[in-house]
């Protein structure tokens, strides 16, 4: 009797059982296998959670007063800044770990077997958190928050690059559709902060932690995490460890690790406030925060094809991975064994040699604009190092697809050789443009205006 | 039975009409009404304007530019993501993504798509001098301000 009914009393009083199974595979709990990169994540929102409670309290979402406000958060308010800073790099913290979890999901083949809704899920969660990012910086109003929204209100608009071009914009204009749902205006003022202040505060917060809740549960619903097929069919009770109370202590261990780090970075680093917002002088150059620098790249060749065309089939790739590639027996397997590392190791090569050789010829010989003055903006748009990389690298998985027969070296191919271009750029974008976007080998460069 | 089912189907649609309807007014109260015409901006006196410059109106991010046969107007507003322009030696440059126009307000390099747009000054009903952003005219055409 006792027997029977301790462990199901245990799952009811216990919340900590209802998110882990009774009993986790060792595959499972090795290290390796997640680098608890998930978990981390869930940590470090719930840091974000707490500290972004406490500075709703004292933010107020008014252009008179917001920049005020926050340095009122920052100089006045006992803890404030601590409290700021947490938030600050914590979310940063977010958007590196969502790309190492995504990476470590990806490269284990995590969203084979049966996982692909899992992997949307995981897709919209990454969404969410730069959309969460993206909002956030609006609310200090200061110059940086204001030209990057700017910048970036106009790149939902940058449709109308095609629609221009096809003369059709007067008729049918999805990018200022798309722009005034955003900011609620012709350009960022008053009804932009008001809709950012709400998506930050209430939606997306809402949205993640209801897509968090599936997240985790699908992982127990999918039959826990991901593990090689010589481990399937372990039913058995040699291979599964009892969740309570190992697992347990490590998560809690780790969540004090995730907080440690946190505080300590806060102690250690301010984030950072620029004047109050004027929106007659942009910064110069006026950059974006460090992880939309990539995009922000791209931006500069085409805002259509680089803001839009390009991450929107960046998106379009992610979430159709699970269901173009269905090779349930790579599954568990760290970049898909020894062929599947070679993949790697080649379309890396490749996406950095194909990048690079496009940026030294536009930064030394300049683009189509340069060469051809008064050249159609189709050409300008459609042919830039934004879409030549993503051409290539669509054909070259194809190739790989057809040549080993497997879907998932193509996925391995296209992933890899994107993620090197989209690091490439990044890189370019926070420590190689200077003012007016131009080239500079360093910030020691940099002229004097 | 058959009466019954029809009201059954009737309310139905009922329903899922009244469902729609307020859900499409629902969704479109977040999409604002704003005015469609262009505020007109007074220009003043003209001769506040040195000759032979463009001078940048901060406020309606403009640039106003004059000499000894008028006045004319172009926008300071980047036509690629809206940065405002800065006044080069022979041109305007953005300082976000390095776009390039020339005095004439057209794109010479840089992923801008579209030249800069220049704007009708007019003499109001009023005699007042008015900036109509609602109006484009060409580069070349300008108020003759006697
Ligand atoms: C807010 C963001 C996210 C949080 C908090 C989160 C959390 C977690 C956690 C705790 C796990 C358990 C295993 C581990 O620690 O790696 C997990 C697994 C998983 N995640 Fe995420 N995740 C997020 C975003 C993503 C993204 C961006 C993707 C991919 C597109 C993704 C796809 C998956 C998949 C497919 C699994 C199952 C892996 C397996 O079975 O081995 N998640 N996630
Ligand atoms: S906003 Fe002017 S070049 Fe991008």
């Amino acid at each position: 009797m006792e027997n029977i009914k301790r462990p199901s009393g245990i799952i009811n009083r216990n919340f900590f059982l209802h998110i882990h199974a009774n009993r986790v595979h060792v595959h499972s709990m090795k290290p390796t296998s997640t680098f608890g990169l998930g978990i981390i994540l869930g940590f470090l929102f719930l840091i974000m959670l707490l500290t972004g409670v406490i500075l709703m309290i004292y933010y107020t979402p008014s252009v008179e007063t917001a920049y005020q406000s926050v340095k009122d958060i920052v100089n006045v308010v006992p803890g404030g800044r601590i409290i700021r800073n947490m938030h600050r790099w914590a979310s940063q913290g977010m958007v590196i770990v969502v790309f190492l979890h995504l990476l470590r999901v990806f490269y284990t083949g995590s969203y084979l077997g049966g996982r692909s809704l899992n992997w949307v899920i995981g897709v919209v969660l990454l969404i969410i958190i730069l959309l969460s990012n993206f909002s956030g910086y609006l609310l200090p109003w200061d110059q940086l928050a204001y030209w990057a929204v700017t910048i970036g209100s106009n790149i939902a608009a940058s449709a109308r690059e095609l629609t221009d071009l096809l003369g059709i914009t007067n008729a049918f204009d999805p990018g200022g559709f798309l722009k005034k749902l955003l900011i609620g205006g012709e350009s960022v003022g008053q009804p932009a902060l008001s809709r950012f202040f709400t998506l930050h505060v209430i939606f997306l917060p809402l949205s993640m932690l209801i897509l968090l809740g599936i997240h985790f549960w699908r992982i127990r619903k999918d039959g826990g995490l991901s593990r090689p097929v010589r481990y399937a069919d372990d039913k058995g009770s040699t291979n599964k460890w009892y969740a309570w109370p190992v697992l347990m202590w490590t998560e809690l261990g780790l969540f004090l690790l995730v907080v440690v780090v946190v505080l300590f970075i806060a102690l250690l680093a301010d984030a950072p406030l620029l004047e109050q917002a004027n929106p007659s002088f942009p910064e110069n150059p006026a950059k974006s925060p460090w992880y939309f620098l990539g995009i922000q790249e791209l931006v500069s060749y085409s805002a259509f094809a680089g803001g839009l065309l390009i991450p929107v089939l960046y998106l379009v790739f992610l979430f159709s991975i699970p269901y173009r590639d269905k090779e349930d027996s790579y599954v568990g397997l760290w970049f898909s064994g020894k062929s599947g590392l070679k993949v790697i190791k080649r379309s890396a090569a490749f996406a950095f040699l194909l990048v690079i050789l496009q940026l030294f010829v536009m930064i030394r010989f300049g683009w189509l604009r340069d060469w051809f003055p008064g050249i159609s903006q189709w050409f300008v748009m459609l042919i830039n190092p934004a879409t030549i990389t993503g051409g290539l690298f669509i054909l070259m998985s194809e190739v790989i697809r057809r040549k080993r027969q497997s879907s998932r070296m193509a996925a391995l191919a296209l992933f890899t050789s994107t993620f090197v271009a989209l690091v490439i750029f990044t890189i370019i974008g926070i420590w190689f443009r200077g003012p007016n976007w131009e080239f500079f080998w360093s910030h020691n460069q940099w002229p004097v205006i | 039975m058959e009466r019954r089912s029809f009201i059954g189907k009737a309310a139905i649609s009922l329903v899922t009409f009244a469902g729609a309807v307020a859900a499409i007014s629902y969704l479109r109260q977040f999409f604002p009404r704003l005015a469609g015409e262009k505020r007109r901006i007074a220009l003043g006196d003209p001769r506040r304007f040195p000759v032979d410059t463009f001078t940048f109106l901060e406020e309606h991010k403009l640039y106003v530019y004059r000499d000894h046969e008028g006045i004319k107007t172009v926008s300071a507003i980047c036509t690629h993501l809206g940065c405002i322009l800065e006044k080069s030696i022979d041109g305007f440059e953005c300082p976000c993504h390095g776009s390039c126009y020339n005095n004439e307000g057209e794109v010479q390099s840089g992923p801008a798509p579209r030249d800069l747009a220049w704007y009708s000054v007019r003499r109001g009903a009023d005699g007042k001098i008015v900036i109509n952003p609602g109006e484009r005219v060409s580069s070349d055409e300008k108020f003759l301000s006697s």
